[in-house]
């Protein structure tokens, strides 16, 4: 490990989706290294065991609950970040929902299309500009005390397009040019803005290895690593890069974590 | 044959005089509504008008294509979707969603002999202000000259394109590399 990038101490993240999954992961990792954490959770039942679980490993954490597909629950959440703990240094907007499985010819929008829109689209562009004067601010502080970060979750099937989820893929396509548009409009206010393409044992993947154990190994058997990402020492430890120091000249980029599976950036 | 295009503007005006094909094709002309807005000033009514009205129209006529039975789809959009623009975060974000949803289009009716395909064109085409998004490139453009995308549509609407599918053909003179 590097000794400059590695430390999040005082410093301020909010994970979107932290209640499980990835999300849950990248809090885990950013309060590992001494960011104090909030975790954006829709329902206190999810977020608040995992703001727990990081007290009770000795960082700091609070669970704010925050529905993304509510611009008012969005700015609620970043207020009161803000207002709790005095600045805002990291932004991760994970959270997703409305992926459902279906034919694009057949596909209703406001039942295929909303939530996902929603989710990514308009709360990565809502998060973005609740957040921006603390990211700036946080970019203001002297080298090594803090620089304002902001990191939206994507997948592969944003560039490569879904045959099982063909709506899927706009919506996260989308967050990919969100983040390059944003790396060009904030790099002057000195905001680092990337995104990760992960594959990861969340929930909803052990469930479907569960109903289907043939699922797991042919995911295994296509990726070069021979794995499926852990969601904390995997996907955590690429947000924690992008969160930090490290990353000071990374800007506007895709990181696709998966264990090689997709090569087509 | 006739080629229906949908779309307003002048790269839908030249595609609906010119571009011909030897079968059923339709050609959606991104309906982008361009307007540059700094993401710090957006309110939820652009992000509605500049995001999500434009996905609800390009989905829709792709179902409309595909119920008409149209055996060659293609998409134009600027390359904004790929750059990245700044001030254009809901415009280009709309266009790479456009982009790539042809990519999921082309995967789920390869099956039944259609294809999908995206044209790519210079952001200005599109009435992008490159003084304010941002250079596209780092490297200036490849080639001079006006640039004409009839030739590049017309033959991903024919048969001959009939093995070429969610692709993305950058016509743009070799500025996006």
């Amino acid at each position: 490990m590097s000794a400059r990038g590695t430390s999040l101490d005082g410093r301020v993240a909010i994970v979107t989706g932290a209640g499980q999954g990835v999300g849950e992961g990248i809090a885990r990792r950013l309060a590992q290294h001494g960011a104090i954490v909030v975790v954006a959770a829709r329902r206190a039942a999810t977020g608040e065991p995992v703001a727990e679980a990081i007290r009770s490993e000795g960082g700091r954490a609070v669970c704010i609950e925050t529905d993304v597909t509510k611009g008012v629950s969005i700015a609620a959440c970043v207020a009161r970040a803000v207002e709790e703990f005095g600045r805002l240094d990291i932004v991760v907007h994970n959270a997703f929902t409305g992926a459902i499985p279906h034919r694009l010819e057949e596909a209703v929008l406001d039942k295929h299309w909303k939530g996902m829109s929603l989710t990514a689209g308009w709360a990565s562009l809502q998060c973005a500009r609740e957040a921006h004067p603390h990211l700036a601010a946080a970019s203001r502080r002297p080298r090594g005390e803090g620089a304002g970060r902001y990191v939206l979750i994507t997948s592969p099937s944003g560039v490569e397009g879904s045959a099982n989820i063909p709506l899927y893929s706009p919506a996260k396509a989308a967050q990919r040019a969100i983040a390059k548009s944003l790396a060009r409009e904030w790099g002057p206010d000195g905001i680092n803005v990337n995104c990760i393409a992960p594959v990861a044992a969340s929930p909803s993947l052990l469930t479907a290895f569960d109903r289907n154990p043939a699922l797991q190994q042919a995911i295994e058997a296509r990726t070069p690593l021979g794995r499926v990402g852990d969601i904390t020492d995997d996907i955590g430890s690429v947000a924690l890069f992008l969160a930090g120091d490290d990353s000071s000249y990374v800007t506007g980029q895709t990181i696709v974590c998966d264990g090689g599976s997709f090569l087509g950036l | 044959m006739t080629v229906g295009i949908f779309g307003r503007g002048r790269v839908a005006d030249t595609l609906r005089e010119r571009v011909v094909s030897d079968t059923t094709a339709r050609v959606i002309v991104a309906p982008l509504v361009v307007e540059s807005v700094p993401v710090a000033q957006i309110t939820d009514e652009q992000i509605d008008r500049l995001w999500e009205q434009p996905m609800r129209t390009v989905i829709t006529e792709l179902q409309r294509a595909h119920s008409e039975g149209c055996r060659r789809i293609v998409v134009v959009v600027p390359t904004t979707g790929m750059s990245g623009g700044a001030q254009y975060a809901a415009v280009s974000a709309a266009a790479e969603a456009m982009r790539v949803l042809v990519k999921s289009a082309a995967r789920q009716w390869g099956t039944s002999g259609i294809t999908v395909n995206a044209v790519a064109l210079a952001p200005e085409a599109f009435g992008v202000d490159a003084a304010v998004s941002g250079p596209v490139s780092i490297a200036p453009r490849a080639l001079e000259g006006d640039v004409d995308p009839v030739a590049t549509v017309s033959f991903l609407c024919s048969e001959a394109a009939a093995h070429v599918t969610g692709q993305t053909f950058v016509c743009d003179g070799g500025l996006w590399m």
